[in-house]
């Protein structure tokens, strides 16, 4: 992490800064549904739908963070971050699909949409290596 | 798309965070030209060319003739 702060570009430095200052209230919001129970009292009523909105607002941000890093950047790194991104995309998209027709067909476990997110990332983790050139 | 990019920067002694400077893009989009991982925009080409002083044709060689 901090080698790509040093040696990445100013388009980098500028999407990890964004990712800390979304990631950070996202993760505090997580710990604190885990550890208290100060959002039971809303689950399942019309002010769950703001909680619901809060969780994800930083997600949403970091999508962005993600998008600006392509668009910021030089033609080179902003082709292959995009190849990497759609083509993870597309992954999570594929299994996420999968998985909902199972839990309609096959009687599949439940499983909560927002882990398509984390499903996407953990694809860009395993095609970013694979996806180094941009033709 | 093959090219002489490297010899040209090694000509002139320049590494690749400088060339990259000069051209305004990063080390990493120099390092992919060099080792035929990115095909230039038209665009970068013509900086390159005019960089070096060169016709694009004499730095990148003409993949269709």
């Amino acid at each position: 992490m901090l080698s790509v702060w040093k040696t990445g570009t100013a388009a980098h430095r500028r999407y990890m800064l964004r990712t800390f200052a979304f990631m950070i209230p996202y993760m505090l919001v997580c710990i604190a549904m885990m550890v208290t129970d100060v959002f039971d009292e809303v689950i399942g009523k019309p002010s769950g739908w703001i909680l619901a909105a809060a969780v994800s607002a930083p997600v949403i941000g970091q999508l962005w963070a993600t998008l600006s890093l392509i668009r910021e950047s030089d033609e080179f790194v902003r082709a292959v971050t995009a190849k990497q991104f759609i083509v993870s995309a597309g992954l999570a998209m594929a299994v996420a699909t999968f998985w909902g027709f199972a839990e309609t067909f096959a009687a599949a476990p439940h499983l909560p949409g927002w882990l398509v997110y984390a499903a996407f990332w953990g694809f860009f983790g395993c095609v970013a290596p694979f996806i180094r050139a941009s033709n | 798309m093959k090219n002489s990019l490297k010899r040209l920067r090694l000509e002139r002694d320049w590494t690749q965070e400088q060339l990259g400077q000069a051209l305004g893009v990063s080390r990493q989009a120099v390092n992919a030209l060099e080792t035929e991982k990115h095909d230039p925009s038209l665009d970068l080409a013509y900086r390159i060319a005019v960089l070096f002083a060169r016709p694009v044709e004499d730095i990148f060689e003409n993949p269709h003739g």
